[in-house]
């Protein structure tokens, strides 16, 4: 019995550790693992390098809630002459001759409940990068701001914008 | 005084005699026992099924419905908590009164509260419809920058519960910690190491004993008030709505005295046959069941007449909704339920003002069962009739039966059966130190 | 790492309760485009409307189709998610009935025909392609034609070019058009007023111009003709202080209810009824055109006794009526439905027609120049000869288009039997109806929203018809059908689809610009020259000379009385029409007979207990509900309850006769569950429609609030409910259903009281034979009980006095749903579900619920934060009826008014300082926000 306990509760305690990791690695590969995108658009070349204005791609964010993704042939109107070459701007050639749109992965995603409108936060002035970050220095998009409750209602107490549950949740 | 004298021997003889006797009863487990063990746990597990398939598929497993938004857990929330009060009675208020036939049974009441807490936390969970999001029920700092609703009588549960948890688990282990020195000294290998662990390096020196005396004072002054405080909040959960048959102000005594009752059966159902597997027959006399059956007997009165003013206030206020929920309760689809809450709860106990069937242990057994099951009812009649029949007619319906809910409930007595067993196994049943003072 | 994050963590590594239960927003959320850049107006996220025309029921209501555009399996793409009448439309002036707001689960109906089907050698059907399914027509009717057989187009009413382009498809293609069938072809007051004023035409009854309204059977407020611009008419009627509204009818209705007073009539008597008006008419001289001499000699003579007995009409109660006709400047009697669906259904529509002529109502509110169009529509007599030709082998290829006579006609015609003896039948219909199952060939057909055409539901108003979205399966519309089996026959047809047919066509009549403004505003008024009205002598004489001393219909009686849900029994298959309980019974599914609570006491019946209806020629089986209000064996029952809901045609009229007499009724012995949804049909003096009102509203609770009093700074939204104006048509539940995302959870949860309606329509009876029905929806009080209850604030007080429930926030304690008084809160037992397509409807503006969560009414938060944006966008405050909740906005009697209390000058506030005004439940001191206003002359107890 004695001697028996050590190893019992060293293999209960590596069990235990190893369960957790695995468990780490499935959450992981199911929720946080970045996906990659079907092509490699990068808002650097577009925003620094061509100094092309938000609202020219996302033509919806000053008039409606969602800000809006260009229509592929938004993209084709510039790529049947620019860069026709490059294997990426191919890509895209393709996806317009078989009339499929582009699946772009959703980086920045609210959950289902949350009303948040682009429209009102940009006539209030606020700069898409205060949400966004840094858009135009990112070869691939990511997530910089959490877009967790507590740090959209930090942001309206410091504006004192309303802060009425029903303000954001539908 | 010196060792030698006559007297003091024999008195030696006897106390090595009980602590023989009580640890016995922690040696190898009879077959009997083991059989009730396994079918408790077989219970329990139930339990667990149940519970996971709810989860899965949503409370329309639970029987509830439109209107009857509260069924079976909330009852057996309300149930295992006032089963709880009683060991705190016996242990704490009898201590500070200094009753005598407290002995033979504070230690089994007070591991009784504590399981029948843990059984009464679970169901408040089992009932919620997001049961993965119980922790917004705490109030904690969190990112989203809210805080809980200190208004809802639900949190003062939270509170409520909260606390006579910790209480009486302190307090029931505080109380054991002689004995479990004790159990340390006559056990040995394994055994040993726990036990003196738990024991906390208890020696006996007249300061250790001083001190544990005041503590266990304290212990007992600040668990008392919270036999009143407790029970009367969980009661709130009922009268602080406008829901006809809950909205009223006699609910926070009645529930109490109907706490204490339930609790008092239930310690006699568990400590009569507890007496027998373990041969305690010396130790718990009939004596002291028979002071106990007379708490029983007049917390039964108490609840008696609290039923009679619930429903003169309903018909005396000349409140259309009171009085239909009252006729409905005597009358309606749950009749049978509130006829067996009445003989179980009003009836039956009146037979103990005879002493033959007071001292009938028997007898005490199958009515304290009785008393179990009523009160179950009462809280169930109480919670559904209510429901069933509120304001608008539009609304009024039955809930649906539920194999599921009727599994839990039940499971939910194996679990505190299981508890109880085990307990009595592991630890002396009886408190050795008190009964050694009392052979001074 | 976050607190969350470890749960979600626990929730995978112990595979157990956390992980089946955890919400976790995916990441792998895709973001898809769209290919084209949409039209310039389309700006995604916000609705638009689409004016069209609701093809559910014959009266061809206006509606404005919502668009939203969303991602369906990676495609983007614009949907239906709500219907809206089209405000200012000649027919249902920017209103819907139930079964108009329902016809979006139509659209999404999860077994709607998705491929052409062809019938093979084993009987089953296999989808095949279009083009194959044209050559087989086409072959069929060469060889028809060959052979020497006749073709047949069946169809049900159909107007507009559609109808045209049939007459043009069956002349080119040798097929001979049958008459359209409708089972309500209202075709006794057709014959009636081709008799007297040689007028085969129903006139567009003015219900509004009216001061005091008889109505006779007609039940004008749920299928007669046009409902929702009935009641519309009614509402307006209503608005004046001197109006009288007398129903007589032989069983109860909706309808029957809503009147000042309620008649009970022996079924098939109105004969004498109408006979005894019109002579008192004659004789105190109360008429504005003198009746020709020869006849009045023919008008048949019945002593009042005799009238009494024979109608079970008290004599007080006859002069009653006959005298409100003395008062009124303006009367207006209709005799239809019910009263006209028997075998003196042409005499009594006669005898009305002449009350109608005398009393000069032909001339003013009874418009024959703006007539129905019911012209193409034919009788039973006529399906009867249809039937007998196929049993003769004359027919080789019938088309039945859009109607299921074979479960509406009387079963003595063997339709359903003799349909087998065409050589090709050829379906087109958009579900699989009775009749459809028989055909050969089936030909799916395109939702009315997803098709281009146009409607003529009257002389003088075209609406349109335009697609909303893309259709949804391989579907097309009839119009496009017609034109491709046209192009197999002919080459030189000069369009390519029925859309450039149509825009040829208006262009021609209308020219550019009209048809530019047609397309925009979805109708099209022209004015009509008024028509001279003349009683033809002869044949009215001829008429009256051969009336005999009618029979009446014996008891025990059953009567096939058309449903508010169901109309004709078309759209009992729509899905959210079963969820919504049947406003009388409130019986959602199934099916039952409705029986007299006398007759139920003497056979021992109570609700469920089932009993077997039989007579000669039926059989049937069905649950008992005890309808108080019923005559005495009297049984009521819905169309699609039984295999037909016309048992005989009578000859003259053509009109089916819907009443079966000499029934028997023999209780079974077993009992079926039937889902009454209602707890109590009395409201067990409990005040909830109080009378008398208790004129002083302003209850001292007696106690300040322990917790500071709400604040409401510029607006405290409010509503009120005139139940004087209310007529119970349930159209507002659907509207709210449709709007909100309400789950529909069918019968077994019904059954087990489960059901999700944040809007619900309550019945109460009282002693008296009346019934008054109350809209029952989240209060918003201001002392809300559910919110002190709440441990976690899901259930909270918001600045604009809304009581707001966050689904996300609550933890499911269903605290809140006990603590309420009005129990107008829904728990989500589990997670509902939306069947393909059905989850296209879904309203994006509003999350949908998942299991473990309370929900209810929230007054249409997502359209107050609409009118707030556009309010912040042009920086002014919300104006009044700038917000209209979905119910409101739905009302055909716009009996419910939503509004800013605080801003005194909105109707709201207006109506919640009537005389009338009260409120539920109020010495309770929750202080609602929903006022209702009582009935006006209302005296019997409730």
């Amino acid at each position: 019995m004695k001697k028996h306990i050590i190893p019992i509760i060293l293999l209960g305690y590596f069990g235990l550790l190893f369960l957790l990791l695995i468990g780490l690695e499935t959450y992981w590969y199911l929720y946080e693992k970045p996906q990659s995108q079907p092509i490699a658009f990068s808002h650097q070349i577009h925003v620094l390098k061509m100094t092309l204005p938000c609202d020219l791609c996302h033509m919806y964010a000053t008039k409606s809630i969602s800000a809006g993704i260009p229509s592929v042939s938004k993209c084709m109107d510039c790529h049947r002459a620019i860069a026709t070459d490059k294997p990426e701007i191919k890509k895209i050639l393709k996806y317009w001759q078989n009339r499929k749109p582009i699946p772009w992965v959703r980086i920045h995603s609210l959950p289902d409940f949350v009303y948040f409108s682009h429209k009102r936060h940009l006539k209030m002035g606020i700069d898409c990068s205060e949400c966004h970050g840094d858009v135009k220095a990112m070869a691939t998009i990511r997530k910089v701001r959490s877009l967790k409750m507590g740090w959209c209602i930090t942001c309206h107490k410091s504006r004192s914008a309303p802060t009425d549950c029903l303000t954001c949740h539908k | 005084m010196s060792p030698e004298a006559p007297g003091h021997i024999e008195i030696r003889e006897q106390r090595d005699q009980v602590e023989k006797d009580i640890l016995t009863s922690m040696k190898k487990p009879s077959l009997l026992f083991l059989a009730c063990l396994g079918f408790t746990v077989a219970l329990a597990t139930v339990l667990l099924a149940c519970w996971g398939y709810q989860i899965k598929t949503g409370l329309i497993v639970s029987g509830k419905n439109h209107p009857v938004g509260w069924y079976m857990y909330i009852t057996s929330f309300v149930f295992w908590v006032g089963i709880a009060h009683s060991g705190t009675l016996i242990s704490a208020i009898l201590y500070l009164l200094r009753a005598g036939f407290r002995k033979s049974f504070n230690r089994s009441a007070e591991a009784m509260t504590v399981f029948s807490l843990m059984v009464a936390g679970m169901f408040p969970l089992i009932h919620l419809g997001r049961i993965w999001l119980f922790y917004w029920l705490m109030p904690y700092p969190n990112q989203r920058q809210i805080w809980v609703n200190f208004r809802s009588p639900l949190i003062w549960d939270v509170f409520a519960v909260g606390t006579y948890f910790t209480v009486s688990l302190i307090f029931f282990y505080v109380g054991m910690i002689p004995d479990l020195a004790i159990v340390r000294r006559c056990s040995d290998g394994f055994k040993k190491r726990i036990y003196s662990v738990l024991s906390l390096g208890w020696l006996g020196t007249p300061s250790q004993w001083r001190h544990y005396n005041q503590l266990y004072l304290l212990l007992a002054s600040l668990a008392t008030p919270l036999v009143l405080s407790v029970h009367s909040v969980v009661s709130w959960d009922f009268a602080m709505s406008i829901v006809p048959g809950w909205h009223t102000t006699i609910f926070a005594p009645y529930f109490v005295a109907g706490a204490i009752f339930s609790g008092t059966a239930m310690v006699i159902l568990l400590v009569i046959p507890m007496r027998r597997m373990l041969s305690l027959e010396k130790y718990i006399s009939v004596d002291d069941f028979e002071n106990i059956a007379k708490i029983l007997l007049f917390t039964s009165l108490i609840v008696t007449y609290s039923y009679i003013v619930e429903f003169c206030l309903a018909f005396y206020s000349g409140n259309i909704f009171e009085e239909t929920v009252y006729k409905y309760r005597v009358l309606g689809d749950f009749k049978i339920m509130f006829w067996i809450m009445i003989f179980g709860n009003s009836i039956l106990p009146l037979t103990l003002f005879i002493r033959k069937l007071r001292r009938n242990l028997p007898y005490l057994f199958v009515t304290s069962i009785f008393v179990i099951i009523g009160m179950w009812f009462e809280r169930f009649v109480i919670i559904v009739t209510s429901l069933a029949r509120d304001f608008d007619p539009y609304n009024w319906g039955i809930p649906n039966l539920s194999i599921i809910a009727i599994g839990i409930v039940l499971g939910s007595f194996g679990l505190f059966f299981m508890m109880f067993l085990l307990f009595v196994k592991l630890f002396p049943v009886l408190s050795i130190t008190e009964l050694k003072e009392k052979l001074e | 790492m976050h607190r969350r994050d470890f749960l979600k963590i626990m929730g995978v590594a112990s595979s157990s309760t956390l992980m089946t239960s955890c919400d976790l927003e995916k990441q792998s959320e895709k973001l898809i485009p769209y290919l084209l850049p949409p039209e310039e107006e389309i700006i995604p996220g916000q609705s638009i409307y689409y004016n069209t025309t609701c093809t559910e029921c014959p009266a061809c209501c206006g509606v404005s189709v919502k668009d939203r555009e969303k991602v369906y399996n990676n495609m983007r793409g614009r949907y239906p998610v709500k219907l809206e009448g089209i405000p200012g439309h000649p027919v249902n002036d920017g209103t819907l009935c139930i079964r108009g707001q329902a016809s979006l689960t139509r659209l999404y109906h999860p077994d709607r025909i998705k491929k052409p089907k062809l019938r093979d050698s084993k009987g089953n059907f296999i989808d095949i392609d279009w083009s194959n399914a044209y050559s087989q027509i086409l072959d069929a009717l060469r060889e028809s034609n060959n052979g020497g057989y006749k073709n047949i187009y069946l169809s049900g009413r159909t107007t507009g070019s559609l109808s045209d382009l049939i007459d043009d498809f069956c002349k080119r293609t040798g097929i001979e058009r049958a008459a359209e069938f409708e089972v309500y072809s209202h075709s006794a007051i057709k014959e009636a007023n081709g008799i007297l004023f040689s007028k085969r035409e129903i006139p567009l009854y003015q219900i509004d111009k009216a001061d005091y309204l008889l109505t006779i059977g007609a039940d004008i407020l749920e299928t007669f003709i046009s409902p929702v611009s009935n009641a519309v008419r009614l509402s307006h009627a209503k608005r004046k202080s001197d109006f009288k509204w007398f129903h007589i009818e032989p069983h109860v209705s909706l309808t029957g209810f809503q009147a000042c007073e309620k008649f009970t009539i022996n079924p098939g008597t109105e004969v004498y009824l109408l006979d005894f008006l019109l002579k008192n008419m004659l004789n105190m001289k109360l008429y504005k055109k003198r009746l020709p001499e020869e006849v009045v000699k023919y008008i048949p003579d019945f002593s009042q006794e005799e009238v009494s007995s024979k109608t079970g009409l008290k004599l007080a109660s006859l002069y009653q009526i006959a005298d409100q006709f003395k008062k009124a400047k303006m009367p207006l009697l209709i005799a239809g439905g019910i009263s006209t669906r028997h075998s003196y259904g042409l005499e009594t529509a006669v005898l009305t027609g002449l009350i109608q002529w005398i009393t000069g109502m032909t001339d003013s509110v009874i418009d024959f120049s703006r007539a129905e169009n019911y012209s193409g529509v034919g009788t039973m007599v006529q399906m009867e000869k249809l039937s007998n030709r196929l049993s003769n082998n004359e027919i080789g290829v019938i088309f039945i288009a859009r109607t299921d006579p074979s479960k509406s006609i009387p079963v003595s015609y063997f339709f359903k039997e003799n349909i087998k003896k065409a050589k090709l039948r050829i379906g087109l219909s958009d579900l699989l109806t009775g009749t459809i199952k028989e055909c050969d060939i089936i030909l799916p057909l395109s939702h009315t929203f997803e098709s281009w055409g146009d409607a003529n539901p009257r002389s003088g108003l075209k609406t349109l018809i335009q697609p909303a979205l893309e259709p949804l399966f391989k579907t097309l519309s009839e119009g496009d059908i017609l034109l491709h089996l046209l192009k197999g026959d002919l080459k030189d047809l000069p369009f390519r689809n029925f859309q450039e047919y149509l825009f040829k066509k208006w262009n021609e009549n209308y020219g550019k610009a009209l048809t530019e403004e047609f397309l925009k505003k979805g109708y099209y008024e022209e004015s009509v020259p008024k028509k001279e009205i003349r009683l033809d002598n002869k044949s009215a004489v001829a008429f009256l000379k051969n009336i005999k001393t009618l029979d009446r219909i014996a008891k025990p009686v059953l009567v096939v009385t058309p449903s508010i849900r169901s109309f004709d029994g078309r759209s009992s298959v729509l899905p959210l029409l079963n969820e919504i309980p049947d406003p009388l019974t409130t019986i959602s599914y199934g099916q039952w007979v409705s029986v007299p609570p006398k007759t139920a006491k003497s056979l021992m019946l109570s609700d469920g207990d089932e009993v077997e209806i039989s007579a000669p020629g039926l059989s049937a089986r069905l649950p008992v509900k005890v309808q108080p209000g019923l005559p005495e064996d009297t049984f009521a029952i819905h169309p699609e309850m039984l295999s037909t809901q016309v048992f005989q045609a009578d000859k003259r009229s053509g009109e089916g006769v819907c009443y079966l007499d000499k029934i028997k009724i023999i209780k079974t012995g077993a009992s079926v569950s039937i889902p009454v949804l209602s707890g109590s049909m009395s409201q067990k003096g409990r005040g909830i429609v109080p009378n008398p009102v208790n004129k002083k509203r302003e209850y001292d609770r007696g106690w300040n609030n322990m917790y500071p009093e709400h604040k409401h700074k510029d607006y405290r939204w409010a509503m009120a409910v005139d139940l004087e104006l209310c007529i119970a048509c349930s159209a507002c539940v659907a509207a709210c259903y449709i709007e909100n995302n309400v789950p529909v959870v069918g019968k077994r949860h019904h059954l087990m009281g489960l059901e999700m309606s944040w809007l619900r329509v309550e019945p109460f009876f009282n002693g008296h034979g009346k019934c008054n029905f109350v809209l029952m929806l989240c209060q918003h009080c201001d002392y809300a009980p559910c919110e002190p209850v709440c441990p976690v604030f899901a259930s909270y007080h918001n600045p604009e006095g809304l009581n707001i429930q966050l689904y996300n926030r609550c933890v499911g304690t269903r605290y809140c749903s006990n603590n309420c008084p009005y129990k107008v809160r829904r728990f989500n037992w589990f997670d509902s579900q939306w069947p393909e397509p059905l989850d296209r409807m879904l309203n994006p503006d509003i999350s949908v619920r998942t299991k473990g969560v309370m929900e209810k009414c929230t007054f249409c938060v997502q359209r107050i934060r609409e009118a707030h944006d556009t309010a912040k966008d042009e920086s002014r405050k919300i104006r009044d009826q700038e917000v209209v909740t979905a119910c409101a906005q739905t009302c055909p009697t716009n009996a419910i008014v939503f509004g800013n209390i605080l801003d005194k000058k909105s109707q709201v506030y207006k109506l919640a300082h009537s005389e009338r005004v009260y409120r539920i439940f109020e010495p309770l001191g929750t202080e609602p926000s929903v006022y209702y206003l009582r009935k006006k002359g209302d005296k019997n107890e409730s």
